[in-house]
């Protein structure tokens, strides 16, 4: 779906994300957005009755990799995603209320032992999502694109910009 | 545009573009000299005032500031020391070269710079972590590595657009597709700019085979394919990635030759993105010193 002209959301403020990061918002006239997820993935969350929304920025599946060392939680998504779900539900939302979307992971072309960020987020975020019993409504997610997203936090809707594409809504 | 003579035309045209970092091989070389070159370097860094801007405000800066300010360019060349000069250099140089604004390869304003900050600082880190050549080298062969994409985008080939469009339909490859739609490859274009401007053969290798590393002469196999890793985690973390960017091919023997492993790589993650978020803000503003 290619996002309509909306007058009013054309000129919503926006809120950045940062890779490794993660931000929510209470405010509806709001944009959360991110650039340039490459392999990395952007999980949106937003409970539509009290218009509240969150945007993940993770980098890497586990944070083991750094076991035992200081970590910045938004960077991997088995402590990023229970992170933006607490932050989500202490702002007011309601789990059972909460619709989450995906985005990135793209891949380079096929290795079999380098540079495979991007299916191993991918498979760490399908596992997450069973486990936290998180209501998965889009996957945009995978191939050699390079995606930047932005949530509306009136709608929820997503628009997803892809380099020399047009925009379109998950 | 196809045939062999259009890469002469690219790399003409590129001599109109203000900002080109030429005077990087001769600062390297004074870099690299003894201190009696200091004043001959003080005299090159003067000539550009951006750059001496640059020295200046570095010198000032916290981190090397101490109780005395530096007025002149002398006195931050002694302060600073040649590497971290050096460093100042090749990153203003090439950095406003490549915030030019282009069209091709779907990029935003800025983003071949982004993307090759990024590369620059693995392929720093990556060097330091293993040992398999100097930081600062690493560094700027980061910068530089694409320079031809910049000199395509910047003449304008219509081609460019026929290779987004038939990539992945009909050529596997970004590289497949120049050879065909182009008549030549865009590492061909950066290694003329190179030759041109008198970069050291290191230099001109790692622009001419970082994207097949195992072709590269010996003697500079390892920088090259570190700039390789480098170029693909680079683009694994997303920063100014263009259309072309996932449709390389990684080079597994070469990494393997060099001693690279996968959970080496992601294990530096987290220091690579800390040290890119020193130089590149949240919504995509660089600053280089």
């Amino acid at each position: 779906m290619a996002p309509s002209f909306n007058p009013v959301a054309d000129h919503m403020p926006s809120i950045i994300v940062g890779v490794a990061d993660l931000k929510i918002s209470t405010e509806p006239y709001t944009y959360l957005v991110t650039h340039a997820l490459g392999s990395c993935l952007g999980v949106t969350f937003y409970d539509e009755k009290r218009r509240i929304g969150g945007l993940l920025h993770a980098m890497l599946p586990s944070s083991k990799i750094h076991e035992g060392q200081k970590i910045r939680e938004p960077m991997f998504l088995d402590t990023g995603i229970p992170r933006l779900l607490a932050a989500l539900i202490r702002a007011g939302a309601r789990k059972q209320d909460i619709r989450c979307k995906v985005f990135g992971g793209a891949q380079l072309m096929a290795t079999d032992n380098f540079f495979r960020i991007g299916s191993k987020n991918i498979d760490m975020f399908y596992r997450q999502s069973q486990d936290m019993e998180l209501d998965v409504v889009a996957w945009e997610v995978s191939g050699r694109v390079n995606r930047s997203i932005r949530l509306n936090n009136q709608t929820g809707d997503v628009i997803v910009k892809i380099p020399s594409k047009p925009e379109f809504i998950r | 545009m196809k045939s062999a003579a259009d890469l002469q035309t690219v790399v003409e045209m590129t001599r109109s573009i203000p900002c080109a970092p030429a005077i990087l091989p001769k600062l390297l070389k004074l870099a690299e000299g003894s201190s009696s070159d200091l004043g001959e370097m003080e005299m090159l860094i003067n000539l550009d005032t951006g750059l001496a801007t640059d020295v200046l405000r570095t010198a000032n800066s916290a981190y090397f500031s101490s109780n005395q300010r530096c007025e002149n360019i002398s006195d931050a060349i002694l302060r600073l020391g040649s590497k971290v000069l050096y460093r100042i250099a090749s990153s203003t140089l090439t950095g406003r070269w490549l915030v030019h604004p282009v069209r091709g390869y779907g990029w935003e304003p800025g983003d071949l710079c982004r993307h090759s900050l990024c590369v620059a600082i693995c392929a720093e880190i990556f060097a330091t972590k293993m040992q398999i050549a100097d930081a600062s080298t690493a560094y700027t062969a980061g910068l530089i590595h694409d320079l031809g994409k910049f000199a395509l985008a910047y003449a304008n080939f219509t081609a460019l657009d026929d290779i987004a469009n038939r990539v992945p339909d009909e050529f596997a490859t970004w590289r497949e597709a120049e050879k065909v739609i182009l008549g030549f490859e865009s590492t061909q274009v950066t290694k003329a700019l190179l030759e041109n401007w008198g970069f050291p053969s290191i230099f001109v290798s790692v622009g001419y085979y970082y994207q097949t590393p195992s072709e590269s002469p010996d003697a500079e196999r390892k920088i090259v394919t570190l700039i390789h890793a480098a170029k693909h985690v680079a683009t694994q973390l997303g920063y100014g990635v263009g259309v072309d960017g996932f449709y390389y091919e990684p080079d597994e023997d070469a990494l393997k030759e060099v001693g690279f492993n996968e959970e080496e790589m992601d294990a530096a993650i987290p220091e690579i993105l800390t040290t890119i978020q020193r130089f590149i803000t949240p919504s995509g503003e660089i600053r280089f010193t």
